[in-house]
């Protein structure tokens, strides 16, 4: 076993606290939206905690850009702009070994290291999420925490309508892909394999694998 | 004796006996009577009376003599009065006291059923305020009545008895003086005449006995008697007595030109002021017919004149054209179109509150043909005018009597109950609706400024509780009351409603329904059509899409606004105190809220009167309603179905990856096992 030190502590901390972010997000965001169904806690409590939570995911997200940015980090988020070619093919192995390959036995195409922690597809998806669906989420949360505050913004996207639909569309995807996320976590060499890297920052890699893949290279 | 001699003889005799003659005729006076007169011959001879009066008892002995009553002597009727207990301490109150004591002893020799035979006598002893017989008759110096008859005069006849305070009771129970004020008789245009001229049927001789309903049944008789010398030719040149003679229920001559006082008309106008004169005729109980079959009263009450702010104005400031020489005939279709049109005239001096007035809900309404709708006279009266400023009920007084319904509810109301206790500076309805540019407040822009105007402190007082954490900002608080009435909260009970207001994006006021229709080129019957469609009675969201989507395309650039409000004007008046006030979030913030289930759309007309389309609930909660009502979203109450369905459908779906994928896993298990066992095997 080879363990690659792959998540240093500012990232872990930031991951932890945001996925115990977003659960809250997404439960009391449920209990706003469906104060008729579920009676978790009263409105008033769901909206307060929402709002703390929210805050809390703010300035969370900052620690996240400003570590990236500020260690250079950052373009592990970013597909090689100047092999395009090669990153679609690598992207379309990163899905035929999620599709196929991992029923057939086929080992992960990808494998991390600290300046190219993210498989292709994680590429994509991450960049998509953390450049693009998080800040938009963050922008239409805090317009709908004060619509009066922020009116005048709220009526260049369209109006407090259009605001909380793209909230709301962002919730189902983040609901969604949240699921979809943990399962993905358990598909390292064990199930519990990339959850502990999470947490310890060490990310194991079988050496057979590497030896495998050492050979096929 | 020549026959010269014998009448100068018998002319001797006859101017010798005369005097012995008229000395015979003359009556004697008894002995007791001359005894009396030894002091009451005295004209100082007075007796002080309780009421300060001075009561002569100096008697004219040759007058005395004279009457009819010597031979009676003054024993005869002064009964109670003999040399031994004369002169006495006697306790007299008045002169009346004194007469009516001693007309008592008339009726020794005339007994009341002699008296009664005569119909004015008979009537005058029944009463037990007629005057007294000595009133009349007079006491020592009483005459034989045909005798008397025959030297008075007409006037001086009826005078005797009614220069007295005489009344008659009428059927109605009221009284009709009898009494003549000799002096404004005789300064009278008729002093001249006999009281017979008027007073048809009575003289020295007849003194027929009339009843009368009522003093205007009297009236209309005596001036019967005026048209024997004022022609109904003569009095109809003049427009407005030829609608008096006309009118059945008109006043008679006697009411407006008095009776015995009666001036010279051209004597009478330069010494009275212009009210007086007005007052002349419009103090008494009349009216005018109306096209309308209504009779408008033109009786004026000068108390109430005094009373009035207006008290130093002459009448024609307001009834303009009309003065002591001009009174112009008008002819008015119904009371209402008369007090619109008197209305007029107030602006010649209020030139602020007309323009303010300008501004009102009640003058969009006097012009879209509401005719009930309230002017000037109708808040501060018309003679009764009071000043507002001094008296602040009048908002309450004049608008309850149109909005009756609203000042109970207003009663009950904490702001009602305030005042009830004496808080003055407790609202009014003119404190939220304004004074003369009286206003709806309901589902306007300016719905809580009503409110702040007295509770400044709205916002930060709601800002300690409706707060966005964690950073608490007043803007949070000031959203819910930019959209929310303070009713729909502060009204208990009140069933609450989400109303679509159609606004035009472009000026950020309301889209009025005038241009809506000029546009759409419909009428109102056609609108609705144009709005419900399908013509279900409900407006939905398709419909609400479409219909402002046809007035895009006509170039209007249009939103529908929300506001929530309570739905009635009672429920928008039963304000009670905030502890009551509705605070739980999930009143509104939830699905079921009963606030939601009445949603109606809004169209405005530029005086601000609204019409509402009944909408179906479903237009706050339908993809259709996304455009049309951007600026409209209450967290857990206007959810667009459709983004539900969506998430029920993302959910399902994301468990549905790693669900089928962990499946195909443990189906193809096997393969990776042989797979591996391959590697193992070639190794």
């Amino acid at each position: 076993m080879k363990k690659i030190y792959l998540h240093p502590i500012p990232i872990r901390l930031w991951h932890w606290i945001n996925a115990l972010g977003f659960i809250i997000l997404i439960i009391t965001g449920i209990q706003i939206r469906y104060g008729n169904i579920i009676k978790l806690f009263s409105f008033e409590t769901a909206v307060d905690i929402h709002s703390w939570t929210g805050f809390i995911l703010i300035a969370n997200y900052c620690i996240w850009l400003f570590y990236y940015l500020l260690t250079f980090k950052i373009k592990i988020y970013f597909p090689p702009i100047t092999h395009p070619i090669q990153f679609t093919k690598d992207s379309i192995r990163q899905a035929k070994f999620y599709g196929y390959g991992i029923f057939v036995g086929d080992p992960n195409p990808h494998h991390p290291t600290p300046d190219n922690k993210f498989n292709p597809m994680q590429k994509i998806s991450y960049l998509m999420i953390m450049a693009s669906l998080i800040p938009v989420q963050i922008i239409t949360g805090l317009f709908l925490w004060d619509p009066k505050l922020f009116s005048k913004w709220i009526n260049l996207v369209g109006g407090i309508q259009i605001v909380d639909m793209i909230h709301v569309l962002l919730f189902i995807f983040f609901s969604a892909f949240i699921v979809v996320h943990f399962y993905l976590a358990t598909l390292g060499h064990t199930p519990l394999a990339h959850i502990r890297a999470m947490f310890t920052g060490y990310e194991e890699e079988e050496e057979e694998e590497e030896h495998a893949h050492s050979h096929s290279h | 004796m020549s026959k010269r001699k014998k009448i100068l003889i018998a002319l001797f005799l006859v101017f010798m006996i005369f005097p012995v003659y008229t000395i015979a005729a003359k009556g004697v006076l008894s002995s007791d009577a001359q005894m009396c007169l030894g002091c009451h011959s005295d004209k100082n001879v007075t007796k002080q009376l309780e009421n300060k009066e001075k009561l002569s008892l100096y008697i004219n002995g040759d007058e005395f003599a004279d009457s009819v009553h010597n031979p009676t002597s003054c024993a005869g009727c002064h009964m109670d009065i003999s040399m031994a207990n004369h002169p006495q301490v006697k306790k007299i109150t008045s002169k009346k006291e004194y007469s009516a004591n001693a007309s008592k002893s008339c009726s020794m020799c005339h007994p009341n059923d002699v008296l009664k035979k005569k119909p004015a006598h008979g009537y005058l002893i029944t009463q037990t305020k007629a005057p007294s017989c000595s009133e009349c008759h007079g006491a020592h110096y009483i005459k034989r009545i045909t005798e008397w008859k025959t030297r008075i005069s007409d006037i001086q006849y009826c005078l005797t008895c009614h220069k007295h305070d005489l009344s008659m009771k009428l059927g109605s129970g009221e009284l009709l003086p009898l009494s003549v004020n000799e002096t404004l008789l005789k300064n009278s245009v008729h002093g001249s005449l006999q009281c017979g001229v008027c007073h048809m049927g009575f003289s020295k001789t007849e003194h027929p006995l009339r009843t009368f309903k009522n003093k205007k049944e009297f009236s209309a008789s005596v001036s019967k008697a005026c048209t024997m010398c004022h022609t109904e030719t003569q009095l109809k040149k003049k427009p407005i007595h030829a609608d008096l003679i006309t009118t059945a229920k008109a006043t008679t001559c006697v009411e407006c030109h008095g009776s015995h006082s009666i001036k010279r008309m051209s004597e009478l106008k330069p010494t009275v002021k212009e009210n007086q004169y007005c007052l002349t005729c419009h103090k008494h109980k009349f009216s005018m017919p109306l096209k309308s079959g209504e009779s408008l009263s033109l009786s004026v009450d000068e108390s109430v004149i005094r009373k009035s702010v207006h008290d130093k104005l002459q009448c024609s400031a307001c009834h303009i054209g009309f003065s002591k020489t001009e009174h112009p005939k008008r002819v008015f279709e119904s009371k209402r179109k008369y007090s619109i049109s008197a209305s007029e005239v107030c602006k010649k001096c209020h030139e602020n509150a007309n323009k303010l007035y300008e501004e009102s809900i009640h003058l969009a309404q006097l012009k879209s043909g509401n005719l009930k709708s309230s002017t000037c006279t109708d808040c501060h009266g018309s003679h009764s005018m009071a000043k507002a400023t001094t008296d602040k009920t009048l908002g309450l007084l004049s608008c309850n009597k149109c909005h009756g319904e609203i000042n109970s509810v207003y009663e009950k109301s904490i702001h009602g109950e305030a005042r009830s206790k004496g808080k003055e500076n407790s609202p009014t309805c003119a404190s939220c609706h304004n004074v003369h540019d009286v206003k709806v407040t309901a589902r306007t822009t300016k719905m809580k400024d009503a409110c702040l105007k007295c509770h400044k402190d709205a916002d930060n007082l709601h800002k300690k509780w409706l707060s966005n954490h964690p950073i608490t900002l007043s803007s949070f608080a000031g959203l819910h009351l930019d959209t929310i009435a303070c009713a729909a909260c502060h009204s208990p009970g009140a069933g609450g409603g989400v109303y679509l207001t159609l606004y035009d994006k472009k000026t950020g006021y309301p889209f009025p329904e005038e241009k809506v229709l000029k546009l759409l080129k419909t009428d109102s019957a056609g609108l609705v059509k144009k709005i419900d469609t399908n013509e279900d009675g409900n407006v939905d969201a398709r419909e609400v899409w479409n219909f402002t989507q046809r007035l895009k395309r006509k170039g209007a650039d249009v939103t529908l606004r929300a506001i929530m409000d309570v739905r009635t004007g009672i429920e928008a008046h039963q304000l009670t105190a905030k502890a009551k006030a509705v605070k739980e979030c999930e009143k509104c913030h939830q699905t079921d809220s009963h606030f939601f289930k009445n949603v109606y759309v809004v169209l405005s007309k530029a005086d601000g009167k609204p019409t509402l389309y009944t909408a179906e609930q479903g237009v706050l909660n339908s993809p259709f309603s996304v455009l049309p009502v951007n600026q409209f979203y209450v967290l857990g109450s206007t959810n667009i179905k459709l983004l539900d369905i969506l998430f029920i459908i993302a959910v399902i779906g994301g468990l549905c990856v790693p669900i089928g994928h962990i499946t195909l896993r443990i189906i193809t298990k096997p393969i990776r096992h042989l797979r591996k066992m391959g590697k193992g095997g070639k190794k």
